[in-house]
Parts: C-alpha cells; structure tokens; sequence
C-alpha cells in the first residue's frame, strides 16, 4: 500500500533524497530531491530531455539508480525484494503517451490486465486461456463504459483510434484502483476532446484518494495543476504553485529549446521529438502498438 | 591511397569512400574465393565437359514411367514424406516452444541483486546450449543416429526432423519474443505484473502471428528434407528414389522426382499465401 486508507489526504507518498540517474555517462537526474504528498495533483513540465521520462521510471524502479534514495510509501523502492516490489508496484497505475496496450489483444483484455499484478499463477492462466473471470469482467465492462468504449471490449486494440486506445489505457487504471497515478505525457499524441475526457477521469480518481503526477509538455494544462514541478538539465528548476509559473519563468525553464519555440509560433504540439533516452517517439498509435 | 582531404568533402554516394576497412574486406573476400576454388577443384571446363554423360542421365529418364505400380509407389512415398514433415515440425514446435521461452533474455530488472540474475540465467543458457546442439546437428544426421537406434522406416526419420525442427524453431522463437516491441511488456511490468503474467499477456501474444509463420516455413523445410531422408533409410520418397537409382530404373526415378517437386512446390504456395496473411 501507498497509504493506507485513513491517511490517505496527508502524509507523503513520495519521496526524493539526492537522486541521480546517468546513461552511459551522461546525467538524467543530477541531485534531485522533492516530496509528494499523498493525494496531490503534480504536473512535470520542462524540455525534451530535461529527465522528466526518466523522473517517471525512477518511481516503478524500471532504471537503475546512480545514487540517492526513492522512499514510496515509506518503503525504499531501490531495496525491496522482487515480491515486495511487484506488491508495490500494483499500487502505481501508469499511463503513457504511446499507450503501451498490447496490440494483439482485444480492448477489454488490455483493461483487465490492470489486475494481472494481483492475480495467482493459476489466476493468471486461468485468464490466459479463457478471459477475466465473472467479476474482472464486470468491472471492465464498468470501466470502459465509463470512458465511453462499451462497445469496443472485443475489438482488437491495433484497430483502435490513437485516442481510443488512450482511453482503454485509462480503463485499465479503472480497473487497477492504483494509489498512485504516473502518467507519461498521456496527452501528446490524443485529440483535445480525449484530452479533456482522460483528464476529467484521472481526476476524479484523484478525488476518490489517488495521488496524480503527470508528465507534460503542454504548459497551459499544466497550469490547471495546483502544483508544477520543473526540470531542466535533470534538476529541479521550479516548484510551487501554477500561478507563480510566470513568462519569465517558462523563458528560463524552456530557454534553448527549439521544439518549444517552434510551438510557442504554432500551436499545434509537436508530434514526433526525441525522447530522453534519444529514442525518437513516434505517435498516432505507431510506437509499440504496430503488429508483430 | 587515401585520397587527401579536402576542406570541404562532398556528401557522397551510397557506395562507401576508400577506408582500410573495405579494402581489407575485399582482400579477405578474393582470398577465401580463390583458396576455395583451388580446394574444390573448381573448373568451368570440367563442368561443360559433363554435359555428355549428364543429357544421356536425363534421356533415360524419359518418358517417365506412369504404370500403376509405379504412381502407387510414388503416392505411397509422397504421403509419407508428407506426413513425416508435418509431424516433424509440429513436435519441433511443441518441444521448441517451451525451451525458447526459457531461452528468451528477460527485460533488465533495475535494481535485481547478483544472485537473482545468476538464478535468471541458468535456465537461460541451459536451454539455448540445448536449441544449439539439436540445430547445429543437420537432420540427416539426426536420421542416421535414430536409425541406428531404432531401425529403418518412417518413425526414425519423423524423430529427426523433430529434433531438428525444434533447434531451428526454438532459437527463432526466442529472437521473435525478444524482437517484439518492449513497451507494452514493460507497461505491465510498471503495474506489478510478475515475468511471468508480463510474458504471457505482454510477450507472447505479439510473438503469436510470427510463430504460426516460422512453423510453416519450419513445415516447408521439412518436407525437403524428408525427401532426401530416406537416402539413409529414413522413410519417405527418398528410399524409393534410392533404390530406382541403384537398380538404373530412370523413367521411374523421373516420376518420383517429378511429383516430389509438384508436391513441394504446392506447400511452399500453400504456407506462402497463409504467411502472408499473417504479415499484414
């Protein structure tokens, strides 16, 4: 458990203590150091390879660690044994902008695979072999129902819209419940009318205990958050209140990028840049949802 | 001669610039070519030489014998050349399905201890050594160490192609589930599935479609192989082939050798039309 259910408004889920990340030599995370309260809701911004992806994998341990310490619920991420881990893990929901569904599998399955970290090896072949049982089932057809893709749970994923496949990947968070919410600049690659609607369900799992720390590279969303974090260079630039977040401050925080002056000119987001690890993200369904 | 640099060197074509390392590249390349000719005893003369003896060879062979005899004959062996290649491969991929998935290197799990990795890797390259020996051995020797165990006849020959089919599946199994896009598999990860639920749900389900391409290929395979099997007393068309041969009955090796043709050829369409409906 991230927080237990009596605390769930106070104490905090996550916590930072000098932490640096390096690939192949070179920084991602220099230093960093800050603290989530439990319930929060964070937005990241800052450029393409500030180290806001690798912030994200430091949270489910899916990077090593160079140096420093990531407390999760009072336990130290970095120590826990592989069982301990996955229990840990099954608290944290992720969503990402490539959606990471697997693209074989029919909608519904990709959503009740958001309980797959709790089910028992036979369970879980149960589940390979025949489908979510009775009650996983409900509480998929619940979940798509409620972003709107009742109709599509045995559709093939690879046959979905962008934004529809974003969806399925908010339904898998439905059925997950996780305590807390990491989601990968979920926004990148969906349409405005997903957007709105992915936004309205992560908060209002927010609402009911879930802490939420999004990773985004559109600022005037970000500006909706109670609460900006900053990074540039792998540290923290910034941190407090959206309503500080003035023009200076964006100048300094983006000085140097070009992808962020070309769109500061042209509104539309930029579709395909580099990711942090120098991986070229490609979206619109194509990044790890093309068949085999 | 490395050309001299200039200031400003010109973008270039897709043909590479002068380095040590092509030309080396092509030294070693006309090496190994002349060193092979002169250990084979390689001669264009000798081959043009041959066309004499190789027309009467074929010649004889017509008209090929069309009897009843003969057709049963042929039937009886293309049947169970058939059926040998296909039992073959499906026990290859039966065997080889398992040990791939063992064989199949697990995503970097940051942070495991030493201890959890050595406990990883011992299936791992256990059961790549075993994908190793049954593919690295050719099928018709695996024919041959089966007949001698077990007596001529299909059954022996059926076991090599077994044995064969699951080295060569298994090791393009593996590379298939590790080639597959990573990120769904470590999505799945990042919420607490274990490798195995991350490999059942993540893994296998984008490897599926190029596994049924692989069998058929590995089934396509197969059925050339097994043609030539019974040359050892391995069952199938290729025993009668042999014996046809030894006896100079040419007209009705002719008829064997043309329906294993035919028979080949239409697999290969076959599995072909079916593989490429897969790939879409």
């Amino acid at each position: 458990m991230i927080s237990s259910p009596n605390n769930k408004s106070s104490g905090r889920v996550i916590l930072l203590e000098d932490v640096s990340v390096r690939f192949d030599g070179v920084a991602a995370l220099s230093d960093m150091t800050f603290e989530i309260e439990a319930g929060e809701q964070l937005a990241v911004i800052g450029t393409s390879g500030a180290g806001k992806s690798t912030l994200f994998r430091v949270l489910t341990r899916s990077v090593a660690l160079g140096s420093g310490r990531v407390t999760i619920g009072g336990q130290d991420l970095y120590s826990l044994s592989r069982r301990r881990l996955n229990g840990l893990r099954r608290r944290i929901g992720t969503i990402y902008q490539a959606y990471n569904l697997v693209p074989q599998l029919s909608a519904g399955v990709n959503a009740s695979l958001g309980e797959v970290g709790g089910m028992g090896s036979l369970r879980t072949l149960r589940a390979f072999l025949t489908g979510p049982d009775a009650g996983l089932s409900e509480r998929v057809r619940a979940a798509l129902e409620e972003i709107g893709l009742a109709d599509k749970a045995g559709v093939r994923t690879a046959d979905l819209s962008g934004g529809q496949q974003q969806r399925v990947a908010v339904a898998r968070l439905l059925v997950q419940r996780p305590d807390l919410i990491l989601a990968d600049e979920p926004f990148a690659a969906v349409d405005p009318v997903t957007t709105e609607r992915v936004l309205e369900t992560l908060l209002h799992l927010n609402s009911e205990g879930a802490t939420l720390v999004l990773n985004l590279h559109d600022v005037e969303i970000a500006r909706r958050f109670p609460r900006v974090v900053a990074l540039r260079e792998g540290r923290v630039v910034f941190d407090g209140p959206s309503e500080r977040l003035t023009e200076d401050e964006l100048a300094s925080i983006y000085a140097g990028d070009p992808s962020r002056e070309e769109s500061a000119r042209n509104p539309d987001p930029p579709f395909a840049r580099h990711g942090n690890e120098g991986a070229i993200r490609l979206t619109e369904g194509r990044d790890g949802v093309s068949s085999h | 001669m490395a050309s001299p640099r200039t200031e400003r060197p010109g973008i270039g074509g897709a043909v590479p610039r002068f380095s040590w390392k092509i030309s080396i590249a092509v030294l070693v390349v006309l090496g190994l070519t002349g060193y092979s000719v002169a250990g084979t005893d390689f001669n264009i003369v000798e081959l043009l030489r041959g066309t004499g003896p190789a027309e009467r060879f074929v010649s004889e062979m017509f008209p090929p014998d069309l009897s009843a005899a003969t057709l049963q004959a042929t039937g009886t062996g293309i049947v169970e050349t058939f059926q040998m290649s296909f039992l073959g491969a499906l026990l290859g991929a039966v065997v080889a399905f398992p040990l791939s998935a063992l064989g199949t290197q697990e995503i970097a799990t940051a942070g495991a201890s030493r201890s959890e990795r050595l406990l990883r890797a011992v299936p791992y390259h256990l059961s790549r050594m075993l994908l190793n020996v049954f593919r690295s051995v050719p099928d018709i020797l695996w024919a041959l160490v089966f007949v001698v165990a077990l007596g001529l006849g299909p059954f022996p020959g059926t076991l090599a192609l077994a044995v064969h089919s699951a080295g060569v599946l298994g090791k393009l199994y593996s590379e298939t589930l590790e080639a597959v896009p990573s990120r769904p598999v470590e999505a799945l990860a990042a919420t607490g599935a274990s490798d195995f639920q991350a490999f059942l749900f993540g893994r296998l389900p984008q490897a599926m479609s190029g596994f049924t391409s692989l069998t058929l290929y590995q089934w396509e395979c197969n059925i050339r192989s097994a043609t030539i099997l019974g040359f050892v007393g391995a069952g199938g068309i290729g025993q009668e082939i042999l014996i046809s041969m030894n006896l100079f009955d040419y007209p009705k090796v002719a008829t064997l050798v043309g329906a294993t043709i035919i028979v080949v050829l239409l697999v290969d369409r076959f599995s072909a039309a079916i593989r490429r409906r897969l790939a879409y």
